[in-house]
């Protein structure tokens, strides 16, 4: 087995799945001859030529709205947003065409694509390198998103999301790229889209997050373990559907939850499923559900780390949460 | 439709150049620039190229996170600033202009405060390094997203022509921006109102990786400007007479009521797209050498030479000069400390609702 990077698992996985089906193409700005600015696609093109590999004019609205019709005349298109915050050019091939196909043709045209982005901050990238813009998607019916957290699940996520049938918003955390190696089989496995991970079995405490959050969320969890408090810790990986059940179930264990994400507060994944957990859970809880959140504000280059929920913060509301 | 007759042709075959690659003087009319603004043409280009070696070495010892090569765009730059009326005009740019920041007259303490995201900066830290802006000199604050800043320039013009400001929008870009909806949009707006507008492509031929063939099938990018019904003109961008001259014309064109035009002034960049890229993996360094000898920089001393306005004592007084000037500013900046962690909440809204309040209270408290 290899030890690959998170970039590396995606490189692997569209290998993989360009490999395994020709109808398979990946296409978006820079990913041919440069290979990705992140080098997600790099070596693609050589191998698999540039009608499959596709650099293509700057313009998010041409990328995501052609792969609608790629995908509508069956091919099996992967397109890249450079960053997820240059998705909103896009946004409303994304949401007008992409997500309601399926519906307002009454099942009839359907667009199985998957639109990958590099998302979250802690790069020095400003507000415009920085969003993590999954709820703006999550809030659109006809759309799948998932948010990776680890370079196995990314493997095995993307390949499920290229043979998804549904348009399906795949979100890499930038700021985990090269930060995280893990052993990532060679061989063909999937990962289901809708499925959560339990990271870490604990009674005491629930805590969920995904993504980027997902480090600090196990660097708290085992600060608390030292101190004799065992958390629970859930990584969602898909936040449309999110895993209610392996949510529930753990929740109703431990009646103490704390929901960690770097996206802003307002109108929110975690607010979703703090939410739900509230009124499904309501007599079992032994506290109110707390989130610990990025602002509301843009994205700030000057408080870079310290726009994201740092592992002092998530320690903090979990005392609230515990000494409720 | 062309809708006048310009002392510029419009979809000229060759692009426009005044000075042979050799420096002389070759437009087809008289020269009408002063001495002193010769020299200050020529002084802006060599502050912005030692600007462009002074951000190198920021991100070499790690002072700025990202810099935008500008080295190539000077004459462009130059050209540009000095055909507005600076100060009243207004600009939209984008975040390869620092050249144009500069001969625009941004302090020089303002541009490092940016570059350092730190207490000098007069956006207070917000974006990443290379988003330069001041309201004081009617400069719109970059944005990154790419040619989201068009339709603003044009709603801006469209002002201008309502409110009779006798002020004209100069909106910059590169060639990829060009692919973007938001151009199309914006430009055909402008042009529909016959608003003030002037849109500038910096065309360096390459948007990161992706070279002009793959960004569009036009033979120029003024060409696109016949869908408009405005003119396009292409222009010898490394010529900053040439660059000077069609800007100043096209600008008091649409400050006289004639409306919008493009502008593409052939560029070419040297250095990298950014500092987190590397250019060896899609262009070939014959290339970047070959563009390297037509700097703009050398053509115009060659000119000011043969005029007798400039020879080597002037070059070493002045590059010692400007090296002087660049490190007392970045001192400046470095000595204003780090941006407050609280600002991160200032200026969301007019006023800080509640639910800001209580985020700003918990970083306070935290930091305490
Ligand atoms: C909407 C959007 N998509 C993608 C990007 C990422 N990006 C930053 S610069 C760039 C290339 C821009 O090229 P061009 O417009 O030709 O200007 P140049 O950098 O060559 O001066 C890209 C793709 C972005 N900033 N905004």
């Amino acid at each position: 087995m290899a030890t690959m990077t998170l970039i590396q698992a995606i490189n692997k996985a569209l290998d993989e799945e360009m490999a395994r089906d020709d109808q398979v193409v990946v296409f978006g700005e820079d990913v041919g001859k440069r290979g990705g600015v992140f080098l997600a696609t790099e070596g693609l093109q050589q191998k698999y030529g540039p009608e499959r590999v596709i650099d293509t004019p700057l313009s998010e609205a041409a990328i995501i709205g052609a792969a609608v019709g790629m995908a509508a005349h069956g091919m099996r298109p992967v397109a890249e947003i450079q960053f997820a915050d240059y998705v909103f050019p896009g946004f409303d091939q994304l949401v007008s065409q992409a997500a309601k196909l399926r519906y307002r043709s009454g099942g009839q045209f359907t667009a199985p694509m998957v639109v990958r982005m590099p998302t979250g901050g802690g790069v020095k990238g400003g507000h415009h390198h920085s969003q993590s813009p999954e709820a703006h998607f999550a809030h659109t019916g006809g759309l799948k998103v998932v948010v990776v957290s680890t370079p196995y699940d990314s493997k095995g996520l993307l390949k499920s999301a290229v043979r998804d049938d549904d348009p399906v918003v795949f979100m890499e955390p930038k700021r985990l790229y090269r930060a995280l190696k893990e052993e990532v089989p060679e061989d063909d496995y999937l990962i289901p889209i809708g499925k959560a991970a339990i990271r870490r079995e604990g009674g005491d405490i629930t805590l969920i997050s995904y993504g980027s959050s997902m480090v600090e969320t196990l660097k708290a969890a085992e600060e608390m373990a030292a101190a004799g408090i065992q958390a629970e810790v859930i990584d969602l990986r898909s936040v449309l559907p999110w895993d209610k059940e392996t949510v529930l179930n753990s929740v109703a264990r431990t009646g103490r939850v704390l929901m960690i994400s770097e996206a802003p507060r307002m109108a929110s994944v975690a607010s979703e499923v703090t939410a739900t957990i509230s009124e499904e859970l309501f007599d079992q809880l032994l506290a109110p559900p707390v989130r610990v959140s990025g602002f509301d504000t843009p994205y700030p280059y000057a408080q870079d780390k310290l726009y994201m929920p740092t592992v002092t913060r998530i320690l903090n509301a979990a005392k609230r949460v515990l000494d409720y | 439709m062309i809708k006048d007759k310009t002392a510029f042709e419009p979809f000229s075959l060759e692009p426009i150049r005044l000075l042979s690659p050799e420096g002389e003087w070759i437009a087809p009319f008289e020269l009408d620039l002063d001495e002193a603004t010769l020299k200050g043409f020529y002084r802006d280009m060599v502050t912005a190229r030692m600007l462009d070696e002074k951000f190198v070495i920021l991100i070499r010892t790690g002072k700025t996170s990202f810099i935008a090569p500008h080295a190539g765009h000077e004459a462009a730059h130059v050209g540009i600033a000095h055909a507005m009326q600076r100060g009243h005009d207004w600009l939209f740019p984008y975040y390869r202009d620092m050249g144009l920041m500069v001969a625009m007259g941004v302090p020089m303490v303002e541009i490092f405060g940016q570059m350092l995201g730190n207490a000098a900066d007069p956006a207070k830290g917000r974006q990443m390094p290379s988003h330069p802006g001041s309201k004081k000199l009617n400069i719109f604050t970059v944005c990154s997203a790419i040619a989201s800043h068009i339709p603003p320039a044009a709603g801006a013009a469209i002002s201008m022509k309502l409110r009779r400001s006798n002020q004209v929008a100069v909106c910059t870009f590169g060639d990829g921006a060009t692919s973007e909806g938001d151009w199309h949009a914006g430009i055909n707006f402008a042009a529909v109102q016959n608003a003030p507008a002037v849109f500038v492509c910096e065309n360096n031929r390459y948007a990161i990786s992706v070279d002009y063939a793959h960004q569009t099938s036009a033979h120029t990018i003024a060409d696109k400007a016949h869908a408009y019904g405005i003119p396009g003109y292409r222009v010898d961008g490394l010529d900053v007479l040439a660059s000077y001259y069609v800007m100043h014309h096209v600008i008091e064109r649409s400050r006289s009521g004639a409306g919008a035009a493009l502008v593409e002034l052939e560029v070419y960049r040297y250095g990298p797209h950014s500092s987190a890229d590397d250019d060896t993996r899609y262009r070939p360094k014959s290339e970047v050498d070959a563009a390297r000898k037509r700097d703009p920089l050398v053509r115009f001393r060659k000119f000011l030479e043969q005029r007798g306005l400039w020879d080597s004592a002037a070059e070493n007084k002045l590059r010692t000069q400007i090296a002087h000037d660049l490190e007392a500013a970045l001192q400046e900046a470095e000595a204003a400390g780090e941006a407050p962690a609280e600002w991160m909440f200032d200026d969301v809204l007019s006023r800080r609702p509640w639910h800001l309040e209580e985020q700003r209270k918990l970083v306070l408290d935290e930091l305490r």
